[in-house]
């Protein structure tokens, strides 16, 4: 039970990470494409901002979502247990799409997250929900070769 | 005698810092009408009562004893949902003579809709309709969504009139760009031609006066000091009172005090080379909406911050000086000088309110 909690734990906490990574480079990339130069002291500032602010708000999100995700995915792994670590992926981004659906049609602005304006926008950040589907399983059900696997000397 | 120079040096202290503090004044105030169905804007009509906005697309008449009646009106483009719908009604500087006035609306439908100006004549008595309406602008590109119209309007010194519009909310970066109405304040002639002396000559940019906002919520010429102020809806922080120039650029989203709702940041950027900064912020945000001029101070009304704010202008800024309203506890869609100089405000609620609020 404990390599479950801490798997999961550490698949929110890498797809927060990541998301918030992205979206920043999203944002930012849109004040560029406007003729405004963001230069790497204010770009590092602004995905720490973004990671300490938008990061946990992110996380809560990912939570229930990949909770209920992942009881899918398991579900279908018992039936089929020979793509597992795919079930996972795939839960988990196709997951996290639903989510920023549902949440874009309940929340008063259009869209909540601004990097999920755009299409790549939209598949990258739901991109993380399989990131963390991929990092779950990994942790709690590694491969045979991923137990094999030397350290780096 | 060491102790009583601190003494009074504190006392003297502690009055300053009260003087310069802004204060909650309780005011008189007198409901005039009630159940109205989220009223957006008035006017005092001359001959006495008011024309009140409905988002949901109605033109009421408030008779001076609160008496309402529907004022007939066609809008058959009208698309009233979420923030859509009916917005400002503005009677025309000559309205005596002509009975004339304009509206502001969202017009289209759910996937291709924006901000629309029609310029109508209301007949001369009870029961009022408003005919030969005509559309004098139109936001343009159409977008999908239904969120962030403007649709302040102001009438300048010179009969021109100024519409202030929204970014659309997910086309927020079209706010820098000047080929199209999202996130711009127009300046068009009452019978929606282009004056000559725009700051931009280029046929797409020909109405626009000044770029870079996000949702405007206020908009007023102050005769006075020849000014036009205007305050605009920050995301989450960020909400600007911004003395309005023509040709210029008030910086969203490139320069903002806010962040996204969810915690991002929009632009790394409070301010830029180029860009006006703000008079004034309000961080949290209050969502200010609607703006008047009292005795030459400037009143704010707010939606989050379910109060009525005074600003008393000197050496050139805005300083908060009062706050009115707070013990009714009700979103604030409008505040509203009369010309014989009376404050009104809207609440904003299924059930809202036209107020008088009597102030010093």
């Amino acid at each position: 039970m404990l390599r479950v909690l801490l798997a999961f734990v550490i698949a929110i906490a890498g797809a927060a990470l990541v998301g918030s990574v992205m979206q920043t480079q999203f944002n930012l990339a849109e004040i560029t494409a406007l003729s405004v130069s963001v230069d790497m002291p204010t770009r590092m500032n602004t995905i720490v901002h973004d990671l300490l602010h938008f990061g946990p708000v992110f996380a809560a999100m990912l939570i229930p979502t990949l909770l209920i995700a992942f009881i899918i995915a398991w579900l279908v792994a018992k039936r089929c247990k020979r793509f597992e670590r795919w079930w996972f992926i795939v839960g988990g981004g196709l997951g996290l799409a639903t989510a920023f659906i549902i949440i874009d049609s309940l929340a008063p602005m259009p869209t909540l997250i601004a990097a999920n304006r755009t299409t790549l926008g939209f598949v990258l950040m739901s991109a993380t929900g399989a990131f963390a589907g991929w990092i779950f399983d990994r942790l709690w059900h590694p491969q045979a070769r991923e137990l094999n696997e030397e350290l780096p000397k | 005698m060491i102790r009583l120079c601190v003494k009074l040096t504190v006392i003297a202290l502690a009055l300053f810092a009260s003087a310069v503090q802004s204060s909650a004044v309780v005011t008189k105030t007198t409901v005039i009408a009630d159940k109205l169905a989220f009223p957006w804007s008035m006017a005092a009509l001359p001959e006495g009562g008011f024309v009140v906005t409905l988002r949901g697309g109605q033109l009421i008449y408030v008779a001076p004893n609160g008496a309402k009646q529907p004022i007939e009106l066609s809008l058959p483009d009208l698309y009233a949902t979420a923030q859509a719908g009916l917005f400002e009604v503005l009677l025309a500087p000559d309205f005596s003579s002509t009975r004339e006035l304009v509206l502001s609306y969202a017009c289209g439908n759910e996937a291709a809709n924006n901000t629309c100006v029609v310029k109508g004549t209301l007949s001369a008595q009870a029961p009022y309709s408003v005919f030969n309406a005509q559309n004098i602008f139109t936001a343009l590109p159409k977008k999908a969504g239904a969120a962030h119209f403007g649709a302040r309007m102001t009438w300048l010194a010179d009969g021109t009139l100024l519409v202030a519009l929204g970014d659309g909310f997910v086309h927020r970066e079209q706010a820098q760009l000047l080929d199209n109405h999202l996130g711009k304040i127009v300046r068009i002639h009452r019978d929606g031609s282009t004056p000559n002396d725009n700051p931009y000559k280029h046929s797409q940019a020909s109405q626009i006066f000044s770029y870079g906002h996000r949702n405007v919520q206020g908009l007023i010429y102050d005769e006075q000091r020849d000014a036009i102020w205007q305050h605009e809806h920050g995301p989450k922080g960020g909400d600007e009172l911004n003395k309005i120039v023509a040709g210029g650029n008030y910086g969203w989203p490139i320069a903002t005090y806010g962040i996204d709702y969810i915690g991002a940041k929009v632009s790394p950027f409070n301010q830029l080379p180029g860009v006006k900064a703000p008079l004034y912020t309000w961080t949290p945000s209050l969502a200010p909406a609607g703006l008047a001029l009292y005795k030459g101070d400037l009143l704010v009304s707010h939606l989050v911050g379910r109060r009525l704010q005074r600003f008393h202008y000197s050496n050139d800024s805005w300083t908060l000086t009062d706050e009115y309203l707070s013990e009714l506890g009700q979103r604030i869609r409008a505040v509203y000088t009369s010309p014989d100089n009376q404050v009104y405000v809207l609440t904003d609620s299924a059930e809202g309110q036209l107020i008088r609020v009597e102030l010093p």
